[in-house]
């Protein structure tokens, strides 16, 4: 997996950016954790339950969780979440299901380590790698997926039998490595969100004032 | 550089957030207009060794430009304050802000990186390194090497430093390669490369989405458990 540093970046990169005005000290530190949630999975893993960027990487429990939630705030008269946090909690929640997916899973699908994104449907692990460029020689130039006829393709390390995702609690070797950040542009996205936060602050407390003090 | 689609798609996520209570079609235009103006200094490559990633890719404007925008939005009688408002002062900073992280930042961990001190020194940079914790080699850290040179014994700094605007040139467009070769030139224009670029543009294109889809926050808010659409 990516390091789960750069899933809680994204997070927050999210989380500045959809929270709105929901965005205080408490909700982005929700929204950054909820994005490091999947990874936990690396936890599981050796205890018997799935593997690592498998079990806790499935697409299924976002969209479970997107369909509880409209369910519960579109459904019938009540909702119990506004009910109980009000408008602040209702779009916390909505941001955090998608911090889960967008920050959580998919950065690990996006990268060659692969993530197993249908489990518990498919054990495989999916990686989508490659590139996209316009050519003035060859035309456009496409690598992300193979598309056959009908079907589309994703490149594939193994399926959770056959592939081992290295991970600092399980790892291949004799030594264990918290990555925390491995290339340079990883490190540009951590410093953006650190950086973001403090100014989405001052922005927040800006527009309140001029809004009349709520 | 990371292509201008990927600057763009970062950009917006960030500038959903930062504009705040001024987001709008237009100013979110403006944003993507400023983080994709530095790539101008390609053109002066027709004129100028090494100037793409040179003149407008560098950290000494953004600090001066900080500063000078500092003074001039908080000083009575601001001019920027005086002719556009609130709205006016967001959009100078939230742009300094998707220049400075967004394009440069980006820039700098690619290929031959950028002339970050540029006028003051000319010599390239490439943030490239990694920041982990080992069972076995401790805290490893190497975006910037400090080691002893074996000969002198003297400090030696690497921090990722290349060649400089003579013998520097990084392939866009434009001007795909230094020395052109016979034949036709074969132009690229990257889209995104690797999956992390696609990743990005992906997440920008959700927030815009998503920011599209809420609803705003409701004046008579946490009142109870009133349907509200988010």
């Amino acid at each position: 997996m990516p390091p789960t540093l750069l899933n809680v970046a994204a997070g927050t990169l999210l989380g500045v950016a959809l929270l709105g005005a929901a965005f205080d000290r408490r909700s982005i530190a929700v929204v950054a954790l909820v994005a490091a949630l999947p990874d936990l999975d690396a936890v599981l893993g050796p205890v018997g339950i799935g593997a690592a960027n498998a079990t806790l990487h499935s697409v299924f429990l976002p969209i479970g969780a997107a369909a509880l939630l409209y369910y519960d705030t579109a459904y019938g008269d009540r909702s119990w979440l506004a009910d109980r946090y009000g408008w602040y909690g209702v779009r916390v929640a909505w941001v955090a299901v998608a911090a889960y997916a967008v920050a959580g899973i998919a950065p690990d699908l996006f990268s060659p380590e692969s993530a197993a994104f249908l489990y518990p449907l498919s054990d495989r692990y999916y990686a989508v790698t490659g590139g996209f460029l316009l050519s003035t020689q060859e035309g456009i130039v496409q690598t992300y997926v193979g598309v056959g006829d009908g079907w589309i393709e994703l490149a594939t390390p193994g399926t959770i039998e056959t592939h081992h995702v290295d991970t600092w609690i399980d790892p291949a070797g004799e030594e264990r490595r918290l990555r925390l950040v491995e290339s340079g542009w990883q490190a540009v996205l951590v410093v953006t969100a650190a950086v973001a936060v403090p100014v989405k602050g001052l922005v927040e407390r800006g527009d309140r004032a001029a809004l009349g003090g709520r | 550089m990371p292509s201008s689609v990927v600057h763009g798609a970062l950009a917006a996520l960030v500038a959903v957030g930062l504009l705040g209570r001024f987001y709008d079609r237009r100013a979110l235009s403006i944003v993507l207009l400023i983080v994709v103006v530095p790539e101008v200094d390609t053109a002066f490559g027709w004129f100028m060794d090494g100037a793409h990633r040179t003149v407008l890719h560098n950290m000494v404007f953004p600090v001066v430009i900080g500063g000078l925008l500092y003074w001039e939005t908080a000083r009575e009688g601001s001019w920027i304050r005086t002719r556009w408002g609130a709205r006016g002062v967001r959009m100078v900073w939230v742009g300094l802000f998707v220049h400075t992280l967004v394009h440069i930042s980006l820039d700098w961990a690619h290929l031959s990186g950028i002339n970050l001190l540029w006028p003051l020194e000319d010599r390239f940079f490439t943030l490239d390194g990694e920041l982990a914790l080992s069972t076995t080699e401790g805290f490893v850290q190497t975006f910037v090497e400090i080691s002893r040179d074996p000969e002198t014994g003297g400090g030696v700094v690497d921090a990722g430093q290349g060649g400089t605007r003579a013998d520097t040139h990084v392939p866009n467009p434009a001007e795909p390669s230094d020395e052109p070769e016979p034949g036709p030139v074969d132009r690229r224009f990257p889209i995104a490369v690797n999956g992390w670029q696609l990743y990005l543009l992906f997440t920008g294109a959700f927030a815009l989405v998503a920011k599209r889809l809420q609803t705003a926050r409701p004046p008579e808010a946490d009142g109870g458990g009133r349907k509200e659409r988010q």
